[in-house]
């Protein structure tokens, strides 16, 4: 189990962003789906170890991040792709790679390589040496896709990837998905129903800091059934459930 | 853009234009290594092949062939990987081959068996009529007579075949141009 | 056109490139690519990651702002002018200027306010705080060093030339301090230079002299006692709650 998760909740203020999900993830890709406001966000942040959880229990790569050695271990083996993710606009997006992998501590000597295996595997191979200030908004994220993946990370968190890629782009992302979680566990936070159907193997549907399902995509589609708001199977599983869960 | 405007543009320091380079370039280079190095090797020619022609790029001259100056440079790096292995990795069929001289350097050999195959190929399938009459008259050393019999054709024709194949391959090598390429593709 | 459009997918080079069936030509394309890609560091950070025991630290040093060349020539011209002025009028402003240009560099060493990618930053193995603290020494080291070296070369007295290393110490710490906790350098840079200000003018009210900042012994444990509250203030707002409490 790479992700184990105990009743964890985060509170800001008076506010449960998060409250009490549990969880546990091997291999695999796993989609979370959810209205704004759900609290897919702070989940990511909390597994990524940027955000500290109020109460419950975490571990994750079979370590606890409260301590700082463990914390170490855990974000050698990370990648995350925060929702927004600022650039540096006069570095290349070598440079950019490289800068991150280096402060993942990988050894030096297997760098130059591992960043131009990531540039490459999202498609950016022959903007390699561009400085990031001319790339578009799809071509960021991809950037941040290869910072993410750059040291083959054993737990994979990305929020909202697709955001700003090309139905093409998207296609050959969800492949990278697939590649990735054959031996390391990928979460992947989006509102694009589509995203969840073609990639995941397992579907959690967030509203209101609760996991309100946990299943296949075929088990949500089921639960669509009858359902009326939605132009497709998914989408009527996905307002079925979260109808069910305000009621 | 043409190869020529490519390796301008390698020069100048345009990595894509290596990476197009790259594209077109190395699927023959490695069919043709492959006939005189395993395939990891091949890898690692081909690897610092490329390296090479990034570096040096500034030296290439337009008038030559661009196929040609790549093959070089990949000549030079796997005739080095073959003389840092030594006698032992020369243990190719190309080398064991029955005509009995021995080369002044194996290495070269080897690599001018490679092309000499490249060149063959460029006479057409075998059993065709100018690789037959080249296999028949250089390879098995018979008279004009005795391939007009065996092939079934007039003195004249197998006369003019075999000056057909001498043109040919004399083009093929001194091209040094992809002809490996329908080589590679029957693997 | 876009390169997206140019692009057209992660392909890459597979499947346009097809040798023969036992050579992985993207494999071989990736080590090229390597090679031709990768930045060579400098000297300095090469110096810098062996002393440091990290590459990667020493790559977050060498992108710090305020350790770029603009920012540090910057410093040395100000510097600069401090030694004539004081060539000129006999009062030592090296020593009340190098504080607050330390205090501005710290300020600009750090934080969200000056990181795009901040929250990215703060999920590194090489943790944010390591980075923090191995930048404010570098900026405060350098600062320190171009001042003196100022300092000495307006023909102050030994008490001036070194009697502003402990008020730049607090001050640092206190633009540091306000940077982080407000996330915004140009606040920090306010806060230090404000700091600075006051104390100059209650030097000068205690004691009559411009210079009582940085040659009146009794200041001196206030200045540490400032300069640890603070640091003590960065340490508790950089760090990451132990457990799941």
């Amino acid at each position: 189990m790479n992700v184990e998760l105990t009743e964890l909740t985060r509170k800001f203020g008076h506010t449960r962003a998060v409250a009490g999900v549990s969880l546990e993830a091997g291999p695999g890709v796993f989609g979370l789906l959810g209205p704004n406001g759900a609290g897919k966000t702070s989940l990511l942040r909390m597994m990524a170890t940027v955000l500290p959880p109020t109460s419950g229990t975490l571990h994750l790569l079979g370590r606890d991040p409260g301590g700082y050695g463990p914390r170490r271990e855990i974000r050698r083996r990370l990648g995350y792709l925060p929702q927004n993710l600022g650039y540096y606009p006069g570095f290349t997006v070598t440079d950019f790679v490289e800068y991150f992998a280096l402060l993942k501590d990988m050894p030096p000597r297997q760098v130059p390589r591992a960043v131009a295996t990531a540039i490459e595997h999202v498609g950016l191979g022959d903007r390699a040496r561009s400085k990031l200030r001319t790339l578009s908004g799809g071509m960021l994220r991809r950037v941040g896709i290869a910072q993410a993946i750059v040291n083959e990370p054993e737990l994979l968190l990305l929020d909202e990837p697709t955001a700003g890629l090309d139905p093409e782009q998207r296609v050959s992302f969800r492949a990278l998905l697939r590649d990735f979680g054959q031996w390391s566990t990928v979460i992947v936070s989006t509102h694009l129903v589509e995203d969840v159907a073609a990639a995941c193997t397992e579907v959690m549907l967030m509203d209101a800091g609760r996991i309100v399902f946990h299943g296949t995509p075929a088990d949500l589609i089921a639960r669509g059934e009858g359902h009326g708001v939605g132009d497709a199977p998914l989408e009527r599983g996905y307002s079925a459930v979260l109808t069910a869960a305000r009621s | 853009m043409d190869d020529d405007e490519l390796i301008a543009a390698v020069a100048g320091g345009d990595d894509t234009a290596l990476r197009e380079l790259f594209a077109r370039h190395a699927p023959w280079l490695a069919a043709r290594l492959r006939g005189v190095l395993p395939a990891s090797e091949v890898e690692d020619v081909l690897q610092e092949t490329f390296l090479a022609v990034w570096r040096g790029a500034g030296r290439y001259r337009p008038e030559g062939s661009a196929g040609g100056w790549v093959w070089g440079i990949a000549r030079r790096q796997a005739a080095q990987w073959l003389r840092r292995r030594g006698p032992a990795e020369l243990l190719l069929p190309a080398l064991t081959a029955a005509d009995g001289r021995n080369p002044d350097d194996p290495a070269e050999a080897a690599l001018s068996r490679a092309e000499v195959a490249c060149a063959v190929s460029a006479l057409g399938p075998e059993g065709g009529p100018a690789r037959e009459t080249w296999r028949l008259m250089y390879v098995e050393d018979r008279s004009v007579a005795e391939v007009a019999e065996l092939m079934g054709v007039p003195e004249g024709t197998v006369k003019s075949r075999a000056y057909r194949a001498r043109e040919l391959m004399r083009a093929a090598l001194r091209r040094h141009e992809p002809v490996g390429r329908e080589a590679a593709n029957d693997r | 056109m876009t390169g997206d459009e140019l692009t057209g997918g992660y392909e890459g080079l597979a499947g346009r490139v097809l040798g023969p069936h036992d050579v992985d030509l993207d494999r071989v394309w990736l080590g090229v690519a390597a090679q031709v890609w990768r930045r060579q560091p400098g000297p300095v950070e090469r110096a810098a990651g062996r002393l440091l025991r990290s590459p990667g630290l020493a790559r977050a040093l060498m992108t710090t702002p305020s350790l770029l060349l603009g920012w540090v020539i910057a410093t040395a011209t100000v510097l600069l002018a401090g030694v004539g002025v004081t060539l000129g009028t006999g009062t030592p402003w090296v020593g009340l200027i190098a504080p607050a240009l330390a205090a501005a560099g710290i300020a600009y060493a750090y934080g969200p306010g000056i990181d795009p990618a901040w929250e990215l930053s703060q999920s590194m193995a090489i943790s944010d705080r390591m980075v923090l603290l191995v930048r404010a020494l570098a900026v405060f080291g350098l600062n320190a060093a171009l001042g003196l070296a100022a300092s000495a070369a307006s023909g102050a007295a030994a008490a001036v030339t070194f009697g502003w290393l402990v008020p730049m110490t607090a001050i640092c710490a206190l633009a540091l301090a306000t940077a982080t906790v407000t996330r915004s350098p140009n606040v920090g840079v306010a806060a230090g230079a404000t700091g600075w200000v006051i104390a100059i003018l209650a030097g000068m009210d205690a004691e009559g002299q411009l210079t009582a900042a940085i040659t009146d012994s009794a200041f001196i444990v206030p200045y540490l006692a400032l300069a640890i509250c603070c640091g003590a203030i960065v340490l508790l707002v950089t760090r990451i709650p132990r457990g799941a409490s």
